[in-house]
């Protein structure tokens, strides 16, 4: 009983974790556009602000939850949680350390894959239960552009797999560093097996990796419905998009599912590009620096640090650039990520039977 | 009853309730999201009989895909005309659902039929993979079977989809393109 009892507390870690994020991601979000745009942002609650985003969220859950007289009832009360859940659920396969990852499964990217298109559904549901113009828009506008951008994403993604041969995210992980039992080469000429380091990264393994991330990591921007990606929710247009309707703590949840998405995201591009919970710093001669900051400790440190990082850089991303307009959406997409993409793939194949 | 047992009934029991809404319900676009469940519950089905891959296959291509299509057409088509499908007459036994009573109540036969002769405990087949121990268990990683399977033994109709796929695409290309001024 108690190997179920494991399970309860790592979902429930997982959960507060999720929560936890999302309330330091709203502040920092805060923050970043603040100082890009030359203001102080939150100042008033706590120390420089830092407790706004708790003074939000309480003031959440004593909103009244109101239900749209011609929604679908059902439908709308339902939606967020669909939403929040296809997030959740990803969480479960994604390793934090050696050693240390919620559901070791076999098929973990695939699942995971998997598991996020189900937001789309979620989005969907939120969009036609509002029985809202501005709602249905946006989550048609938001099914639309997830759909597209799947496969550029899943392209880039398989161009990795190609190159580790695993669907499985901690064998990913281990194979780009010291711990690997196979032999690595950086750029396929220099042997790094035992120096590791930044130079064991999946893209420092196969050059052609960092236009795959560069993919990877526009494709989900627009996943995660962020700006330049945020005609789903185009405040000058739509309201707010399939979110218009709902209130309090519902809409709590879709905040919390956006700010989740975004650090799954984020954590997937660091598992298969960018070196996972290895250490960035090489065994150097006599210094082995790598095998001293390798460990279950160092390797959560590591994969929080490089996760939050391109969260930053979303966040730098989202503030700097105008959005997208559809059409040009569409048609980067399909005109430019996806024959890229393609070509990442086959690059993998060649790399894959000519260099490793 | 072990764990795996109570799953089984639980997922089934999801399954056939939530199939059995999505096909009586007047609420069209309702019964698609309750075909999402009926998908879902399949989906824990498969993961329980050790096929894992189709299981989140099944995630990928119905709901990720499927579904979401499905839906698209709905939500263009617009509430009004969706709601001519609720004004209709909802006897279920009448002539004109006659033919199809007929089909379902058959075919129900059939399975039932081919349920209770199978003897599935007991086919030579499976017994004899198990004496050979040729049998997949829990753990085993089942993506490097199905890739090599799909490269050697079944080539022939991997390719013939991929064909057919293909054909779709062109289709599709040549249905949404733009007519010249000839």
């Amino acid at each position: 009983m108690n190997f179920y009892f494991t399970y309860f507390i790592v979902a429930i870690g997982l959960f507060s974790f999720s929560a936890f994020f999302a309330l330091f991601g709203v502040y920092a979000e805060r923050k970043i556009s603040a100082f890009i745009q030359d203001r102080l942002g939150p100042t008033e609650t706590g120390k420089f602000g830092s407790l706004q985003t708790l003074a939000d969220i309480l003031k959440m859950i004593q909103k009244e939850l109101i239900i749209p007289a011609a929604a679908d009832k059902w439908l709308f009360m339902l939606a967020p949680a669909v939403i929040f859940i296809a997030v959740y659920m990803g969480f479960a396969a994604l390793p934090w350390a050696p050693g240390l990852i919620p559901s070791k499964i076999n098929l973990g990217i695939y699942y995971v894959f998997a598991i996020i298109s189900i937001e789309t559904l979620g989005i969907l549901m939120a969009g036609w239960g509002s029985n809202n113009k501005y709602s249905l828009l946006g989550a048609m506008r938001s099914a639309a552009q997830i759909i597209s951008y799947e496969i550029p994403a899943g392209f880039a993604i398989i161009a990795v797999v190609m190159i580790a041969q695993t669907l499985n995210l901690q064998e990913v992980a281990i194979q780009q560093g010291i711990l690997s039992a196979e032999k690595i080469k950086f750029a396929g000429f220099w042997d790094v097996t035992s120096i590791g380091g930044l130079f064991s990264w999946n893209i420092f393994r196969a050059p052609h990796l960092i236009i795959a991330f560069v993919i990877y990591f526009i494709a989900s921007l627009a996943e995660s419905n962020r700006a330049p990606f945020d005609i789903p929710e185009a405040e000058s247009e739509l309201v707010a998009g399939f979110h218009t309707e709902f209130t309090g703590i519902r809409f709590a949840l879709v905040f919390l599912a956006e700010y989740s998405m975004m650090f799954l995201v984020s954590m997937i591009g660091v598992i298969l590009f960018l070196g996972a919970w290895n250490t960035p710093l090489p065994n150097i001669g006599p210094v082995h620096l790598a095998t001293w900051t390798t460990g279950m400790a160092w390797g959560i440190l590591w994969v929080t640090l490089k996760t939050l990082a391109l969260v930053g850089v979303q966040m730098w991303i989202r503030w700097t650039l105008p959005r997208f307009r559809v059409d040009q959406l569409m048609n980067l997409c399909w005109k430019v990520l996806t024959p890229l993409a393609f070509a990442c793939m086959l690059i993998s194949g060649v790399w894959r039977l000519w260099l490793m | 009853m072990t764990l795996v047992r109570v799953l089984f009934y639980f997922l089934s029991f999801i399954a056939i309730v939530s199939a059995l809404y999505a096909a009586s319900s007047k609420n069209l676009v309702r019964s698609i999201f309750v075909f999402f469940v009926t998908l879902f519950a399949l989906a824990g089905l498969y993961v329980l009989a050790l096929a894992d891959f189709v299981a989140v296959t099944q995630i990928v291509i119905y709901v990720g895909g499927i579904l979401v299509l499905i839906l698209f057409a709905f939500m263009l088509s617009g509430k009004e005309t969706l709601n001519v499908i609720k004004q209709q007459n909802s006897r279920i036994i009448s002539l004109k659902t006659l033919p199809a009573i007929l089909l379902a109540a058959l075919f129900f036969i059939v399975l039932l039929n081919v349920v209770l002769k199978a003897d599935a405990d007991n086919l030579p087949w499976i017994r004899e993979s198990i004496s050979l121990k040729n049998e997949i268990t829990p753990n085993a990683i089942m993506i490097d079977n199905i890739g090599v399977n799909l490269m050697t033994r079944y080539l022939l109709p991997f390719e013939a989809i991929s064909i057919l796929l293909l054909m779709a695409l062109v289709g599709a290309a040549h249905l949404s393109r733009k007519e010249g001024k000839a």
